[in-house]
């Protein structure tokens, strides 16, 4: 009863993919600052296309969860590609956590494969990456004050509430999310390609705001250096 | 306000319900006793396993599955470590089931 979702764990292929990604020289066409965002979250939907009975899914299923008076949904997580599903009796399904967007379909595929195991009909519609979330780190800090004076339109700075300012690029249509240390979060990309434009657009706007040190400024073989 | 059953598999649960079928089968007492018998154990064993018993002990291991339905929790461990006061103890495999008691004794 209980032989489903029993992946290979193939983390050796993984680590072999980083490595290559590392070795690669940056395409500075593509990506003229030389830094290219780390995707951390692709979300994606899928239909099922059939009626689900949730209580059968829970206990047929290993790693799942259904708990009816806090949530609709089974929460089921699988290990390769680390992802969490929730999954609904309609039959939608939304698969989070995979760290690109192939990864998202294969483990939104071997959910599907473990419900058909279980007996139900289930098929793969309509499947859609709905959110990207990316970050990086330009390497200096930022005078976020500054940015969000001169690009007022676009930003909320409030750092009482929390400490980053969000910045609601229009074009590509992205929220960033920039703190002083120079960490960047990037969000509400449906292709990987908003990200990437709009790091680049942000980018220059980062370096005009570049937090100069003071203690630099003391130290004059540095300066000039 | 009712108690879980769980008890009733365990080795004293076991005997008391063999010892009770005896009974009810040569006539010494009526099944409805025995059944009132039962679920005076299911209570007591619950109040003694929160009240009297006073040993702990802490447990880790790699959580090969879980599962919550029912408000029933299930988990298997895997090379699982069992420590008490004065006792580590190793497990290749273990199954832990883990039901809420505040829900039965509302």
């Amino acid at each position: 009863m209980e032989a489903f979702c029993q992946e290979a764990q193939t983390t050796s292929s993984m680590a072999a993919e980083l490595a290559l990604e590392g070795s690669q020289p940056v395409d500075l066409v593509k990506h003229p600052s030389g830094i290219i965002p780390t995707l951390q979250n692709v979300v994606s939907t899928v239909n099922m296309d059939c009626k689900l009975e949730l209580k059968t899914i829970a206990l047929h299923a290993r790693n799942a969860e259904y708990n009816p008076k806090r949530f609709a949904a089974v929460i089921m997580r699988i290990r390769e590609p680390k992802t969490t599903a929730l999954i609904f009796a309609s039959g939608k399904m939304v698969c989070t956590g995979a760290k690109s967007e192939q990864q998202s379909k294969l483990a939104a595929r071997k959910y599907a494969r473990i419900i058909q195991k279980l007996g139900f009909p289930a098929q793969f519609k309509d499947f859609k990456i709905q959110n990207i979330v990316a970050s990086c780190d330009v390497k200096f800090p930022i005078r976020l004050e500054g940015l969000a004076y001169a690009h007022g339109h676009f930003s909320s700075y409030e750092p009482e509430l929390f400490p980053g300012l969000i910045y609601r690029m229009k074009q590509p249509k992205i929220v960033l999310l920039i703190f002083v240390s120079g960490k960047i979060v990037l969000t509400g990309a449906k292709v990987r390609d908003e990200i990437y434009e709009a790091f680049e657009n942000i980018y220059p706007v980062l370096s005009e705001f570049r937090k100069v040190q003071q203690w630099y400024a003391h130290l004059p073989s540095l300066a000039l250096g | 306000m009712g108690s879980y059953e769980l008890y009733r598999k365990s080795s004293i649960g076991m005997s008391l319900t063999d010892a009770l079928d005896e009974l009810v089968t040569n006539g010494t007492i009526s099944p409805l006793l025995a059944v009132k018998v039962l679920m005076q154990f299911d209570k007591s064993m619950n109040e003694a396993l929160q009240q009297r018993v006073k040993s702990k002990t802490t447990f880790k291991g790699h959580l090969h599955t879980y599962r919550f339905c029912d408000n029933v929790w299930t988990f298997i461990l895997e090379n699982a470590l069992f420590k008490t006061d004065n006792e580590i103890q190793h497990v290749d495999r273990v199954k832990i089931v883990a039901c809420d008691a505040k829900i039965i004794s509302r």
